[in-house]
């Protein structure tokens, strides 16, 4: 990262280096009784990164002090080697926010604004009209970018939202909820684009999501807080080994199948209206198989669980707790 | 570059959308502007706004409308001198025509201010701002700076006309000396103007992101106390019975005008300005003689309030109008 020699001066505390992100101590508190951050401490290195957590976890509060527009109630923040507190302006030159809820104005079209907010960004006029053809074209708008957005779907709403991202050419992006509101087909297309950023355009992603099944599908790192506190920081790779959970449906005899389940070793819970088994060895497969043909049930689904937040959210999740967390919901 | 996106397949380009293509990223290695010029460009862009420019037709109608009756008085005065040689000009550029220009930038401040910065409030654009390299300030200053530089043009352009025209018809360096010592401090309070009303119009139009209300916030206040203070002054200049030989109006009259900015900048004119506007009629109350007219000034001895006044209400809606942008979510 090229900005990093060149760190703001900074009192006492001072930015590593290599991390485009590092976080150390980090709480933020709003009035006397909420609490978004607490003690957060965490580097995120150069690459794509998952910002994990449930709503109101904390994610979007650390984008925002990230980028220097809330100030920390104590501890410190650095984003490309410049103190939060001190560099605000260098940081917003170099990192471009996709927020989270809707934010473009209905009447004017994709080209206009996006060369507008280019402008914003310090560009010239004529780089700025450049940009902004050239990161529509990137997201995948070409003739509709001459279109009032107020005629726009979801889907190329959140494309602008990206390209106005982009338009700054920065060293670091920062997408809240990139996928907000989209089908799966504009999901899977948005989750393509923002890889396809990370890996040939070489920015830094930072992508905060509540659904780990999008940031697994994404990035090479994860970043998991809960309540404003930081659960895991680690490789995707390393996380999705954890756990592996076992969801299978039968039209009937589900008791049945249940007992035949303990009778052979395992431990089944009914899960709404399914069974989830842990899989201890890779053996439990076949033994389900021969479960459900012994009984001869009619099996309906048999499918690897993907890991849900609240799983993600204990060190070692027993299927009683998910059951009962899931439940809730 | 720009061949990649010839290099498209057209059939890809009319029907998929969805559809992304490998055309390479660039970085971009050139100039990056400061906070400066960021606030500058987006001056420009807000003046551009409140005249329609780079919008449709439809956004241009009423600037347009308005330009060109703000400017039929110097039109009209040009023609008049010109038709009538012996004629002075008919109206002066210190308070232009006193009805029509608070009349005028009533309805293109009530109408365009919120064209500024409600759109932006309303699709909750501010926090793509906020994550540029400006400040929090930055926003509201360059919105102030634009929409004054429009309501300038909308001041000073028919004076400069009324000038020009002027200057054409008179003869002798002397006259041309004169008209433009009369041209000059009417500048001045057309600059008064265009300051004022601008931050009174963003700071009430600023209060919601909805165009009609953000209108509604900004033409029913002026509009109400402007007829209020023109009604209570006159009511109290027909009422007055003048005792003696005083020749200054009623308090109330002289006071009213404090209450909107119209006629706090008349007021301030009045003060300010060389020649006494208003003609008091005295007739001494027993209804038998003709009377006696009386030249007096509106603000009478409160001339001084209404600097003053015109500083705090400058101020307040600068002041305001900042702290709107302080407070406004980041979400």
């Amino acid at each position: 990262m090229t900005g990093v020699a060149t760190a703001t001066a900074v009192q006492e505390w001072r930015p590593a280096g290599e991390a485009v992100i590092e976080a150390e101590s980090l709480t933020m508190r709003y009035g006397a009784t909420v609490t978004a951050l607490d003690q957060l401490t965490v580097r995120v290195k150069p690459g794509v990164t998952g910002l994990i957590g449930a709503n109101g976890a904390g994610k979007s509060t650390l984008i925002k002090i990230l980028l220097g527009l809330l100030e920390p109630t104590a501890g410190h923040a650095a984003v490309l080697g410049h103190d939060c507190a001190t560099g605000g302006f260098e940081i917003r030159t170099q990192t471009g926010y996709m927020p989270e809820h809707d934010c473009l104005p209905p009447d004017v079209s994709a080209t206009e604004f996006v060369t507008h907010l280019g402008r914003m960004s310090g560009l010239p006029a004529t780089s700025a009209r450049e940009r902004a053809a050239d990161s529509l074209r990137h997201v995948g708008l070409y003739e509709e970018r001459y279109r009032q957005i107020g005629t726009y779907s979801t889907g190329m709403k959140q494309r602008v939202k990206l390209a106005q991202a982009l338009v700054g050419d920065p060293r670091l992006l920062l997408l809240d909820e990139p996928t907000n509101g989209l089908d799966p087909a504009g999901r899977n297309q948005m989750l393509e684009l923002v890889a396809r950023i990370g890996s040939e355009f070489g920015i830094s992603i930072v992508v905060a999501s509540h659904l780990l099944g999008e940031i697994e599908q994404i990035c090479d790192h994860l970043v998991a807080i809960e309540a404003g506190r930081l659960l895991r920081a680690d490789t995707i790779s390393s996380v999705t080994q954890a756990s592996s959970v076992l969801l299978v449906e039968v039209d009937e005899g589900l008791a049945e199948l249940r007992a035949e389940l303990a009778r052979r070793g395992l431990a089944p819970v009914e899960y709404q209206r399914g069974l989830l088994i842990e899989l201890a060895e890779p053996q439990a497969y076949d033994t389900i198989r021969d479960a459900v043909a012994d009984l001869g049930l009619p099996l309906t689904r048999m499918e690897q669980r993907r890991h849900r937040i609240e799983e993600l959210f204990r060190a070692d999740p027993t299927l009683t707790e998910m059951t009962g967390a899931t439940s809730v919901q | 570059m720009s061949s990649d996106a010839a290099g498209v397949p057209p059939a890809v380009l009319a029907g998929r959308t969805g559809v992304i293509h490998d055309i390479g990223y660039r970085q971009y290695g050139g100039q990056r502007l400061g906070r400066p010029q960021i606030v500058r460009a987006l001056a420009l862009d807000s003046l551009r706004t409140a005249f329609g420019l780079g919008r449709g037709v439809k956004a241009k109608i009423f600037p347009a409308l308005l330009f060109a009756l703000m400017c039929l008085p110097a039109v009209v005065s040009i023609a008049a001198m010109a038709l009538n040689p012996g004629n002075g000009q008919l109206i002066s550029y210190d308070t232009y025509q006193s009805t029509l220009r608070p009349l005028v930038l009533l309805v293109f401040v009530a109408l365009q201010a919120p064209n500024l910065v409600s759109g932006d409030l309303r699709s909750h654009t501010l926090p793509l701002y906020f994550a540029r390299p400006i400040s929090r300030s930055d926003y509201p200053i360059a919105k102030l700076i634009g929409f004054t530089m429009a309501c300038l043009a909308l001041i000073e352009v028919p004076l400069l006309i009324l000038w020009v025209g002027t200057i054409s018809q008179v003869h002798g360096a002397r006259a041309v000396w004169h008209q433009t010592t009369e041209f000059g401090p009417g500048l001045l309070y057309g600059a008064a103007w265009a300051v004022l009303l601008a931050s009174v119009g963003l700071v009430l139009a600023s209060a919601t992101g909805k165009r009609v209300f953000a209108i509604c916030a900004v033409a029913i206040p002026l509009f109400v106390t402007w007829v209020l203070a023109t009604v209570l002054s006159h009511v109290a200049l027909h009422t007055f019975q003048p005792v003696g030989s005083g020749a200054e109006p009623p308090a109330l009259a002289s006071l009213a005008g404090l209450i909107n900015p119209f006629t706090v900048l008349n007021g301030l004119t009045d003060w300010l300005g060389s020649a006494p506007k208003i003609t008091i009629f005295r007739n001494f109350g027993n209804g038998d003689g003709p009377g006696q007219l009386h030249q007096a000034h509106l603000v009478g001895h409160f001339g001084p309030l209404y600097g003053v006044m015109f500083a705090v209400m400058l101020v307040a809606a600068i002041g305001g109008l900042l702290a709107r942008y302080r407070k406004v979510g980041i979400a």
